[in-house]
């Protein structure tokens, strides 16, 4: 009994594991991608846009792992929170990394002009540094189980929604002369870095979840 | 470029399911909101129709000789609820069912203190009668045991007999006893065969008729699918769910899935040692999803017992 029940733990232990991973390799897929955007880096943007489909497949590898162990272990209690947890945070990682992979597209579709005007270099570098911060940070949450941290990255958040509407307030002021079509990829820009913050608070969030079995208010 | 994919409201959809899990979850958790809790089953409120308001102990304390092994367990059993007792071996569970209708003064060095009030009333207030006691409360043991001599029709009515109960039709009673059971169209046509010839599954059911054919307000239930392969121990938890919509249940299983599938409340019992007590009692989707103490949490998962 003992045995299994420890073979049992490290395959929990496996799932955070790989969560974390994942994240990892979010976060990686965002840095990256900011910086070919910044730098109008055609061979980075690339590379983002072909790595999507590992954080897919190793999405979909935590599915499966999770959906076995619920039908041999018939896990209740904590660890089933951790189990549906996992999936749910599998799903909101890997939608992290669709938004990193569409900052790496319109680097490669404005391709080799920079998609971002001069005066706005600053705050897409700072939400580029922000959603890797709080990713990071989330992936601390997941390894460490630590509550409070799991709290503070809804509150890091704000610094991200900040951001997103300093790029709205310059795209509507009237001496914006960069044309429709700039405003159109900031605009679609500033929504893919809040959408992904707000992914990894989401996922602080079911930490704090499954650890608790309450909602964080 | 391509902008279907850019808007992402999923997340604040999400927020809002969670709101509305959360105030679902703390509506079951309140103990005066019976109706939310057993799922799709329909579960009466306290004091509603014939069903009473179900049965009540206080403090009870359990010895045997000079071992105390139960201590102060004060539980409710709301009528027309099922309750799962969990725990693990000697934790007083099996001890603390018996003392809800008086088995457990059958041993001798038995002993008991506290209260246990079925309708309001102390089953053990002097000048109690314990047969009818016991007709109130009936119980179905871990080992079917259907009188071996008895058809399967005179096992159904026995308790009748022996409580020297009149009633005009014992027919219509045999077959809705045996109909509750779950059994009826298995045995229908075979009446008057012996008890012992049916599988042990059947002869389970069996005995869950004939405690029905008293008409108990409330069934104890010791283990009765220990002994049973999967099927049979499926229908009998049909068999306990149907049962509920007019009587209160209570019963033992070491069977974790089971007392997850069948109750609407679970109580978790433990002894470290000394006499069992009773650690948290709450909806069963609380003890299986998010138990208070974390004695409970380590049993329901496995890490002990």
């Amino acid at each position: 009994m003992a045995l299994i029940r420890s073979v049992f733990q490290d395959e929990l232990d496996n799932v955070s594991q790989s969560l974390v991973d994942l994240t990892e390799m979010v976060s990686t897929a965002m840095s990256k991608a900011t910086s070919a955007l910044l730098n109008s880096d055609l061979k980075l943007a690339e590379e983002v846009i072909a790595n999507d489909e590992k954080i897919d497949d190793y999405q979909h590898d935590i599915d499966s792992h999770v959906i076995d162990i619920i039908a041999r272990q018939q896990p209740v209690a904590s660890d089933l929170r951790a189990l549906v947890t996992a999936l749910r945070m599998g799903s909101d990682l890997e939608r992290m990394g669709d938004l990193a992979h569409h900052v790496a597209k319109l680097a490669r579709l404005r391709h080799p002009e920079c998609a971002i005007p001069s005066e706005l270099i600053e705050t897409v570098t700072n939400m580029g540094r922000v959603a890797v911060e709080l990713t990071n940070k989330t992936g601390m949450v997941i390894s460490t189980r630590n509550t409070e941290m799991a709290l503070e990255v809804g509150l890091d958040d704000d610094e991200m929604d900040d951001l997103h509407r300093q790029v709205i307030a310059k795209l509507i002021e009237p001496k914006w002369d960069h044309g429709i079509e700039s405003a159109i990829d900031l605009t679609l820009l500033g929504r893919y870095y809040e959408r992904y913050a707000d992914h990894a608070v989401s996922v602080s969030r079911r930490v704090y979840f499954l650890v608790t079995g309450k909602y964080a208010s | 470029m391509s902008i279907e994919n850019s808007d992402d409201n999923g997340t604040e959809e999400l927020h809002n399911n969670d709101k509305a899990v959360e105030k679902n979850m703390q509506t079951q958790v309140t103990p005066s909101s019976l109706a939310t809790v057993a799922g799709n089953r329909e579960v009466r409120v306290p004091g509603s129709e014939m069903l009473g308001i179900g049965l009540e102990t206080r403090g009870v304390h359990a010895w045997f000789g000079k071992k105390h092994v139960l201590a102060d367990v004060s539980l409710d059993f709301a009528a027309g609820t099922v309750t799962a007792l969990i725990g693990p071996s000697g934790c007083g569970k099996s001890t603390f069912l018996r003392t809800l209708n008086r088995m457990h003064e059958f041993i001798p060095t038995a002993a008991l203190a506290g209260q246990v009030l079925l309708d309001g009333r102390d089953i053990y207030a002097a000048g109690t009668d314990v047969t009818k006691i016991r007709l109130n409360v009936g119980m179905v043991f871990q080992k079917p045991n259907p009188f071996p001599s008895m058809t399967i029709g005179q096992n159904v009515l026995s308790g009748l007999k022996l409580a020297q109960l009149k009633r005009s039709n014992t027919d219509d009673l045999m077959e809705s006893c045996l109909e509750r059971a779950g059994l009826w169209s298995e045995v229908k046509d075979r009446l008057n065969e012996h008890g012992g010839a049916l599988s042990g599954g059947q002869q389970q059911r069996l005995c869950i008729a004939r405690a029905l054919a008293v008409e108990p307000q409330v069934l104890l239930m010791d283990e009765p699918c220990s002994a049973l392969d999967p099927g049979s121990t499926f229908r009998i938890e049909q068999t306990i769910s149907e049962l509920a919509k007019t009587m209160t249940i209570i019963i033992v299983t070491h069977n974790m899935q089971q007392a997850a599938r069948v109750s609407d409340y679970t109580a978790f019992f433990l002894s470290d040692g000394g006499p069992g007590v009773m650690v948290e009692a709450a909806p069963t989707s609380k003890i299986f999803s998010a138990p208070v103490d974390k004695r409970t949490e380590d049993y329901v998962t496995g890490r002990f017992g």
